[in-house]
């Protein structure tokens, strides 16, 4: 079953995520880039992590996503879709760069997690406790700091968005 | 460890982050007060800002006696390294708190959250000079980025500021994810987030090195981007040029700084061993000393040459702090204790002449609205002192006695010779940039000295006594490092010391 | 049968991949930002990979963090194009990019 579930996933989240980049109508794009990110949920409750698969759907979809979709619809870019896009060097060049990179990471994850330890022992799964423990306790000074950035981005979202100066 | 000795540790950790803490409350008194203050008052934020980084600066003054310790389950280190940069982004920010005062290009914009994000950038250039796990590095480099952005665009209505805004987000967030991908390499290859832990991991066992390399090379782009290393440079001339001008003095400088604190901190914690005393040597298989070296000579040559076609003064600094950025590099690359003893007194010397170059755009920029170098014609004759101070500030940069940029440039060159053949090509480079960059500080030295002034323009510019003050206390320090600069010194080799395992 | 590990992270190099041709060849500066979000998401998948494999939670809780970031980075991003929108009535890059060298 977690096989056929992997499979599945895998295909929806790169087939989604070609359609997002070569799309033109952005609403589209973001469209698919949920598809893509409801993929990717899945492939984390099949590696053991309910709780991230939970806030990934609710971060992402829910919030950072809806954001995306009202930007687009607020500015109205449907006008944008028609236009002509870049042809000639830049993509012929940032597709080679792409495949370079591309070719890289298979030649480096072929050879290097051959010899990854597994590490044995109880298995861990990331619960919403196990998370919260270890949030609260080993990683509570960065979860705190975290905090004051999304005070200063808030400030900062808001005098960059709004109409008039003060 | 069990969970309450952990909480702890938590709570033991906070008397050791006592300067931050008072940046963070600052950070929230700044905005009740903003909000509380009647708009014509708003200029009193200044001044709690300024008072705020007062604070801080004695707090900061104080850990001296506390000496290296790793705090909030080694999520960051207190050590006199970390201490050098903190004092070195608070007097710095203090400088550009002073500047902005005086801007009219500020004039007329909110300032209240304008000094609470530059307390909050503050705040994580600080972070960025303590991390020592790969979450808090993450984290105080995204700080960083986020409230620079802002700031880069505070002038939104300013076609040039959004418009550099804009690009610096994209750039920013593209390159972090980048060096993020290289974490996720970094993490998968040793199994564990902590700089230390990764250090003994990698040089115990032989590691993936093709993987190594390319998490490594991932990684740069991060730090590139924060240090505007070729090639992530890109961003830093438009948005030097498109920021408001105390923010790009700022940006010159802090940034830059905790840059390279993060790079020395985390590359020789991670990927260098200790051999012999005050020398390390890169951990095997991936030599990524020489590849800084390359990128090294790569930014200063760039920087150089590009900055001899500029006509806006802005961005011909914004080249050449590029330029300067690689001298820096210089002494990382040396894996040796001189080397980034020599990096540590450059730095501040950059700092001082630059925020006082900046000044000088700033301040010809109030008198005659331009900051063309055809406009500083015959600048020497219409407001005599900021030609004046704008001369010893380009001598420093080009690294001439009696000037502290000289004694900065002698240090790093001493360094690389000291450290033998292998980096003897970086020294050629640098001093070949030096002659290069010779040029193109004089052509601004011509046009203000030689050049004769056009007939429209007024024959004398009344400089504000507040500017007077200013320039003189940058000049001053820049002349005085350059013929007795032992104590600043003698503090670099102290702050040498870092934390460098549990 | 598991999935080995290396799958996940071949699928991640795949995505993030995809990603980075998507910053680079779209024009719509809401789209790259699309795009950057994909590169995020693959790095996060990499981390939960690790953290499986290594039967700790430490890239979970990355993975977190790198969440909380991106929507911050996001906000701030999305209210500088609403800003730039506002003064030339466009979000395209090219148009965007009047300073040169």
């Amino acid at each position: 079953m977690i096989p056929i579930l992997f499979f599945f996933f895998a295909a929806v989240a790169i087939a989604s995520g070609i359609m997002m980049i070569v799309h033109r109508n952005p609403i589209y794009c973001a469209l698919f880039l949920i598809l893509t990110l409801f993929a990717v949920a899945g492939l984390y409750v099949l590696l053991n992590a309910p709780f991230i698969a939970a806030v990934h759907i609710i971060v992402y979809a829910g919030a950072i996503m809806v954001l995306f979709l009202f930007v687009i619809m607020l500015l109205d870019l449907k006008s944008e879709t028609s236009r002509q896009r870049p042809g000639g060097l830049p993509r012929i060049l940032s597709i080679i760069m792409s495949g370079v990179l591309l070719a890289e990471l298979v030649l480096f994850l072929r050879s290097g997690t051959a010899n990854l330890p597994l590490v044995e022992g109880d298995l861990i799964i990331g619960s919403t406790k196990e998370i919260g423990n270890l949030l609260f306790t080993e990683y509570l000074f960065p979860f705190e700091i975290t905090s004051v950035l999304l005070l200063s981005s808030i400030i900062g979202s808001v005098i960059l968005a709004r109409l008039k100066l003060k | 460890m069990n969970p309450s000795e952990i909480i702890q540790n938590n709570i033991n950790s906070l008397s050791y982050f006592l300067p931050e803490l008072i940046l963070t409350g600052m950070i929230v008194v700044l905005i009740i007060a903003d909000l509380l203050l009647k708009k014509e008052n708003s200029a009193w934020t200044s001044l709690l800002a300024l008072g705020g980084l007062v604070i801080a600066f004695v707090a900061v003054l104080n850990q001296y006696d506390l000496g290296s310790r790793s705090i909030f389950n080694d999520m960051l280190a207190v050590d006199p390294f970390a201490l050098y940069f903190k004092l070195l982004f608070l007097t710095s920010a203090a400088f550009v708190v002073l500047l902005s005062i005086g801007s009219v290009e500020l004039a007329g914009r909110p300032v209240g959250e304008y000094f609470t994000l530059m307390t909050a950038l503050t705040l994580g250039l600080f972070l960025m000079a303590s991390a020592t796990n790969l979450i808090t590095i993450f984290i105080s480099i995204e700080f960083v980025s986020v409230t620079s952005f802002i700031l880069a665009t505070y002038l939104k209505t300013r076609r040039r500021s959004s418009e550099a805004g804009l690009k610096y987000t994209i750039y920013g967030a593209f390159s972090s994810g980048l060096m993020l991908y290289g974490i996720s390499i970094l993490y998968g290859l040793t199994g564990t987030l902590d700089i230390y832990e990764i250090g003994t991991k990698l040089a115990a066992s032989s590691a993936n090195s093709l993987a190594l390399l390319i998490s490594i090379i991932l990684m740069l782009a991060g730090f590139g981007y924060k240090l505007a290393a070729v090639p992530f440079h890109f961003w830093a001339p438009d948005v030097y040029e498109g920021a408001p001008t105390p923010i790009t003095a700022f940006f010159s400088v802090g940034p830059k700084a905790a840059g390279f604190a993060l790079l020395i901190r985390f590359f020789n914690v991670a990927f260098a061993t200790e051999a012999t005393n005050g020398e390390w040597a890169a951990i095997a298989g991936v030599n990524w000393s020489q590849l800084l070296a390359v990128v090294a000579a790569a930014t200063m040559t760039l920087g150089n040459l590009v900055a001899i076609v500029q006509k806006n003064v802005k961005r011909l600094l914004a080249y050449s702090s590029i330029a300067h950025a690689g001298y820096a590099l210089m002494g990382v690359v040396l894996l040796s204790d001189q080397g980034v003893y020599a990096t540590l007194f450059y730095l501040v010397v950059y700092y001082l002449m630059n925020i006082g170059a900046f000044l000088v755009v700033i301040v010809v920029q109030d008198l005659v609205g331009s900051e063309s170098i055809d406009d500083y014609k015959g600048l020497i004759w219409r407001a005599p002192l900021p030609a004046i101070a704008m001369g010893v500030f380009l001598f420093s940069l080009t690294g001439l006695p009696p000037t502290a940029g000289f004694i900065g440039k002698f240090y790093l060159f001493a360094a690389l010779i000291k450290g033998g053949p292998g980096f003897y090509w970086l020294a050629v480079v640098a001093i070949i940039n030096s002659v290069i960059s010779l040029y193109y500080y004089a052509r601004i030295l011509k046009a203000m000295y030689f050049d004769q002034q056009d007939e429209k323009e007024p024959a004398s510019l009344a400089v504000s006594p507040y500017y007077v003050v200013l320039l003189i206390a940058l000049v001053v320090p820049t002349i005085f490092l350059g013929v007795y600069w032992a104590p600043l010194a003698d503090l670099a080799n102290y702050s040498v010391e870092f934390l460098r395992a549990l | 049968m598991e999935i080995p590990i290396s799958y996940y992270l071949l699928l991640s190099g795949i995505l993030f991949t995809i990603g980075v041709v998507g910053v680079l060849t779209r024009r719509n500066a809401i789209v790259v930002f699309m795009s950057i979000e994909l590169m995020l998401n693959a790095v996060n998948l990499t981390l939960v990979a690790f953290s499986k494999q290594f039967n700790s939670l430490d890239g979970q809780i990355f993975v977190f963090f790198v969440m909380v970031v991106a929507a911050a980075e996001v906000a701030v991003g999305l209210a500088l194009i609403v800003a730039i929108f506002r003064l030339k009535q466009t979000v395209s890059i090219d148009k965007i990019n009047i300073m040169k060298w």
